[in-house]
């Protein structure tokens, strides 16, 4: 159900295809790959359904050109709908026919008023429409496929009286393009007259010609379809191309529900499916833990059990982060020097590696004017480095929810305001900044939970979900401190700093030597450490001195005295850390 | 600084330009009361071109200094050369106009690092004073002088951005892409297209546009467009012409480009 997000079932799409919407309408689509099929003999066509597109992830048999120039060809069909288009129509009492022939007029009528703006529009189009012939036979596929190519092209001549009659009144209503009701009321003229040929129409074999257009599901207000955006649903006269449902399954990992309650009610009804000791789970990884006792390891001895968060509400952290007004100024600038990658020249150097012109030259002129030359003559060009990739590693375990000394607040309220001011400040190195938290509750079970990974901006989304943190349960640091070691590990930055927050000592319900999860913890520093990540740690407890120190090393930790401080903290040493 | 010498930087001909808004009279107002002016826009929208005109306008002298990174004050102010053994100063841009009375126009200011800038200061207050602390000489700037700065800020604003003591010194006048009609009269000028292939053109360009932000920094300019036409009336295909002078330029994202490729099949 909640496939993890390298999974890879989800098709790729050239992303070109939104963009190029966006460039004709100044609109967003959204544009998603259509599942596979149950019934790969089925014909493929793109679906619409208000500004979410499905389009066929691979080349479809027997279409001309290219895959890139057909995506294209859909994408300027479908935009043209959504630009051009009425409110969905309603079945009402029509037969299938006379709905697959209103569709199809809609279509010419919406390419023609589109291309009226962007007349090249119809060049793109036209390649599609060549394998409907006049010479076709007289059945109704070839006959809506010949109407099409009528509408479409002016310039093709067909005999037959049923597409010239189509034709005609098409055209003639050229003054009423900009209404869909003309479609309605020719359209259902012209399935009548389908039926007095005795032409037969079957639905079931019916799939929209040329291959470009969309199934004009988003076309249809169907009875038993209420929601604006919802899957679409089968019903008579318009065929389901798919017999899966194309509307979005997958889940985004920890994709807050504000986000997702603007998907589909599909993937809505999918999530509520989950049963509650499933829901959010994405993967779980095992570790081996540290035993002093008998100086190895227990191999594969943990879980990490990624877990979602909850959201909450993205608005909170406002009112704190104005109280943190200054850190926040020097954060962002800090961010700003680290994200700047130019190289810079150092002038004036008294040895370097090139000689500055002009600095020679001043040289040159004081000695010459007998004064005393500047011997600083020399140049040097600075590459920085890429910033560092930090991962600010949270303990969320019960004892954070204790208010703090000069009342008032909880621990995890500052260190909720604490990572919201590092992410909101930092936004420009967001991509290199990750803020993770950790509880657990017994070595199978390390709950480990991502409100910012790496590469994902500071959005709403992760605002949310910072703001749902929430804390319980025990401190198993050694097995999170390697879970985030290995996040850390896999960055492309010279750099790798894992920042811990921690109010003492690890401790967990299923371990009673207190000294076992403190020699592992330390175990996880030193392995860390081999893999090119270093650790710091804040430590909220000025009782654990002694614990974090072991773990951390002398000068890697540091113990705030007062815990109001602890996003000002945070900052400082971020800035340091950074430099 | 010899008469001469200065009228190399004289403009004879008239630069074309299509008045946008009321720009022209602004800008004569600020050259009246000696207000510095800044225009702001993004690349390619026509900056240069309406200094230019309004230097014809005002029969001055243009010196222009195109900035960057690597200037220093004395690349702006002048430096002491060398000479058969002997030493002769040379003005920099900056002070000849400021001696002669020209019009410097430092287009591109942000790309100049922030204290370069600084030595405009006391030039742009009513001080109107240039000093040249390597002459130990201070000039009083001539009575026509006058001094014009361009800058993009939809481009790395974050990161270059001017000193609010620097900016706050100017008068500024903000440009944008021609409205579609402006835009076309234009086109054609510089182009001699006609008229339906210049619309054409500025289609494309207002769905590149729309783009801005979404993948591209900047959308197809006004210049592009003029590129694009020049090429066209070269005998180049409009299609080929729109992707060697548009498109490719613009941006080097496989996905951008095909749906800029796209975008002009569509508009032609």
């Amino acid at each position: 159900m909640t496939e993890p997000r390298s999974d890879g079932n989800e098709q790729e799409l050239p992303g070109g295809a939104s963009r190029f919407v966006r460039a004709l309408w100044g609109f967003d689509v959204r544009v998603r790959a259509l599942p596979p099929t149950a019934n790969e003999f089925a014909a493929r066509r793109p679906r619409f359904l208000a500004s979410n597109l499905w389009l066929p992830a691979s080349p479809l048999l027997g279409v001309p050109g290219s895959y890139t120039d057909y995506l294209f060809a859909a994408c300027a069909h479908v935009s043209a709908h959504l630009r051009f288009g009425a409110p969905r129509f309603l079945i009402k009492s029509l037969k299938p026919a006379q709905i697959a022939i209103i569709s199809l007029l809609e279509d010419a009528r919406v390419e023609r008023l589109a291309a009226a703006r962007y007349p090249g529009l119809q060049r793109l189009w036209a390649p599609y429409h060549r394998d409907a012939r006049a010479d076709g036979a007289k059945t109704s596929l070839s006959l809506l496929a010949r109407l099409a190519r009528a509408l479409h092209d002016d310039a093709y001549v067909d005999g037959d009286a049923w597409v010239s009659k189509g034709r005609q009144l098409f055209l003639e209503g050229r003054s009423e393009w900009h209404d869909a009701a003309l479609c309605r009321r020719v359209g259902s003229a012209l399935g009548n007259d389908l039926g007095q040929m005795r032409v037969q129409f079957n639905a079931k074999d019916y799939a929209v010609q040329p291959a470009y257009r969309d199934d004009n599901t988003g076309l249809w207000q169907f009875e038993q379809d209420h929601s604006e955006d919802g899957s679409p649903l089968e019903s008579e006269g318009v065929r389901r191309v798919e017999s899966e449902d194309p509307a979005p399954k997958r889940r985004e990992r920890g994709e807050p529900e504000a986000a997702r309650s603007r998907d589909s009610s599909a993937s809505r009804r999918a999530s509520e499916r989950c049963t509650p000791a499933t829901a959010g789970v994405e993967a779980a990884t095992r570790y081996p833990e540290w035993d002093y006792l008998i100086r190895s390891e227990r191999p594969a001895f943990c879980t990490v059990v990624e877990r979602s968060v909850t959201p909450g509400d993205p608005a909170r952290f406002a009112a704190a982060l104005t109280r943190y007004a200054p850190e926040r100024r020097r954060l962002e600038q800090s961010a700003l020097r680290l994200v700047d990658r130019r190289p810079t020249p150092i002038r004036r150097l008294l040895d370097g590696d090139r000689l500055e012109l002009s600095a020679a030259i001043a040289a040159i002129v004081a000695h010459t004017s007998a004064a005393t030359p500047d011997p600083r003559v020399y140049r040097r060009v600075r590459f920085r480095l890429e910033p560092p990739a930090l991962l600010l590693l949270l303990d969320l375990s019960q004892s954070i929810n204790a208010v703090t000394s000069g009342g008032g607040t909880t621990l995890l309220e500052l260190a909720r305001t604490a990572s919201a001011l590092l992410a909101t400040s930092l936004s420009s190195a967001a991509p290199h900044l990750a803020i993770h938290g950790f509880s657990s509750n017994g070595r199978h079970d390390v709950g480990y939970r991502r409100f910012k990974d790496f590469d994902q901006p500071f959005d709403d989304g992760a605002r949310a979900r910072l703001a749902g943190m929430n804390a319980n349960l025990s401190t198993r640091l050694g097995t999170a401190l390697r879970h985030a070691g290995q996040a850390l590990a896999a960055r492309n930055s010279r750099r790798k700093l894992l920042l811990v927050v921690t109010d003492g000592e690890p401790s967990d319900i299923d371990v009673h030597d207190p000294k076992y999860l403190l020699f592992d913890a330390k175990q996880a520093t030193i392995e860390n450490r081999r893999r090119g990540v270093s650790s710091f740690c804040v430590g909220l407890d000025a009782g654990a001195e002694q614990s974090i120190e072991r773990i951390f090393g002398a000068g890697n930790y540091s113990l705030l005295a007062q815990l109001e401080t602890l996003p000002r903290r945070l900052a400082q040493l971020y800035v340091r850390l950074s430099a | 600084m010899s008469a001469e010498a200065l009228d190399a930087f004289r403009i004879r001909e008239e630069p074309y330009y299509l008045a946008l808004a009321d720009e022209i009279s602004l800008f004569g107002a600020a050259y009246a009361a000696r207000l510095p002016v800044m225009l702001k826009g993004p690349t390619g929208c026509g900056k240069t071109r309406f200094v230019q005109h309004m230097a014809w306008r005002l029969r001055k002298p243009l010196i222009t200094v195109a900035c960057n990174e690597e200037m220093s004050a004395s690349d702006l102010l002048g430096r002491y050369l060398l000479e058969d053994g002997a030493t002769r100063w040379q003005d920099g841009p900056l002070t000849l106009a400021a001696r002669s009375g020209a019009i410097c126009y430092l287009d591109e200011v942000v790309e100049a690092r922030q204290d370069t800038l600084v030595v405009i200061h006391p030039l742009t207050d009513d001080r109107r004073l240039l000093s040249l602390p390597a002459r130990s000489e201070a000039i009083q700037a001539h009575p026509e002088f006058h001094l014009v700065v361009s800058h993009n800020p939809g481009y790395q604003s974050a990161l270059k951005d001017l000193k609010p003591s620097t900016k706050q010194r100017f008068g500024a006048l903000e440009f944008d892409y021609p409205a579609r009609a402006q835009e076309i009269e234009i086109l054609m000028h510089e182009t001699a297209l006609p008229e339906a292939l210049a619309e054409r053109l500025v289609s494309v360009a207002e769905a590149a546009r729309r783009l801005k932000g979404h993948g591209l920094d900047e959308g197809i300019s006004t210049r592009m467009l003029v590129h694009a036409g020049s090429l066209i009336r070269q005998g180049i295909e409009p299609e080929a012409a729109c992707q060697m002078a548009l498109v490719q330029p613009l941006t080097d994202d496989p996905d951008l480009i095909s749906a800029l490729s796209a975008s002009v099949r569509a508009c032609l």
